[in-house]
């Protein structure tokens, strides 16, 4: 089904800048967790930020993490990347263990765009031997060719029809003459 | 004044309409005009839509199978070879390369190609497979180990 009702923009897996090639740069610039103090909805939430966040910010020193506690709302994790693009996850009734996964997957993202790949790998040199053009199997000497040129310009009709009659007429006079003499070393 | 009987010209097939609807309005998105915004009309375009989904999926397997064996007929045809000589020959020496991976090396990597095509031709010349003897002898680049 094509997905065009989607609206996705597409594209190839590709890393940002080179990203991993050198060191690898972690793509989120600061996270923001907004939640509630008293509704049950933060619970995860809230149990995160005591057990896991100063672990989560001292191992991540380049990511800033800025709390937003805002009463009677839903918890969210919005995060924004370096490339300037935000994106959010609202964590309305989340466990503790949902919460890390997503953390985790905001820090590893690229960016918050979503793409649909269009294929599966990418490589920024696909052909190794160069790419097939006309020219590739052609003899090079054609290169060395001065114009005009007697032997290119002239045409190249295939057999004529009297020229195929006679070819048809020979062929038949040699399988007779075959099956003749096949006769003859029977006797 | 108040109109009491123009409530009834409403018609509401019930509580779920409204989610019904939406299933439809959602896949009719990228559409225009009418058929975006008013069910009678979406509903139609959204059925054929669907429809040209099914057909399609069978339809591109079709098409890139007749675009590979083209592909794969030009490039043997530049070295005087045969498609269905090619795919014999190199399946008796069990290279068991389908169209699409023959034609991806035949344009990016052509020398690759060449060779598997001189593979091909020694094999179809040593066990005189059908076919061969209607082709001119091989070039000198192709012959050579």
């Amino acid at each position: 089904m094509s997905n065009s009702h989607l609206f996705l923009p597409s594209g190839f897996p590709r890393a940002v800048l080179q990203n991993g090639l050198g060191r690898y740069i972690c793509q989120l610039q600061r996270i923001t967790i907004k939640f509630c103090k008293h509704h049950g909805a933060s619970r995860g939430v809230r149990n995160f930020i005591e057990n896991d966040l100063v672990d989560f910010a001292r191992n991540h020193p380049g990511i800033v993490v800025y709390l937003k506690p805002r009463r009677h709302r839903s918890p969210v994790l919005s995060a924004e990347y370096l490339n300037g693009d935000k994106d959010y996850v609202c964590c309305h009734n989340f466990t503790v263990e949902e919460v890390r996964k997503w953390m985790s997957v905001l820090r590893t993202q690229q960016s918050g765009q979503t793409i649909r790949y269009r294929k599966m790998w990418h490589t920024d040199h696909p052909s190794i031997q160069g790419v097939w053009s006309p020219f590739t199997n052609k003899p090079p000497h054609i290169n060395l060719e001065t114009f005009p040129s007697e032997n290119l310009s002239s045409a190249h009709p295939g057999p004529t029809a009297t020229q195929l009659l006679l070819d048809m007429y020979n062929a038949e006079i040699e399988k007779q003459k075959k099956e003749s003499e096949g006769g003859d070393n029977r006797e | 004044m108040v109109f009491t009987s123009l409530v009834n010209f409403a018609r509401s097939k019930g509580p779920d309409e409204f989610w019904r609807k939406r299933k439809i309005f959602k896949l009719a998105a990228h559409f225009v005009g009418r058929k975006r915004n008013c069910y009678s009309i979406a509903i139609r375009y959204v059925h054929r839509a669907l429809v040209y989904a099914t057909t399609g999926r069978k339809l591109k397997k079709q098409d890139m199978a007749q675009l590979w064996e083209t592909r794969l007929a030009a490039a043997c045809e530049e070295h005087g070879f045969t498609s269905p000589l090619m795919k014999e020959s190199l399946s008796r020496n069990n290279i068991l390369l389908n169209r699409k991976s023959l034609v991806e090396l035949a344009i990016w990597e052509p020398r690759t190609y060449q060779g598997l095509t001189s593979i091909a031709w020694q094999k179809a010349i040593e066990d005189n497979i059908e076919g061969i003897k209607d082709l001119q002898p091989p070039p000198e680049s192709l012959t050579k180990k």
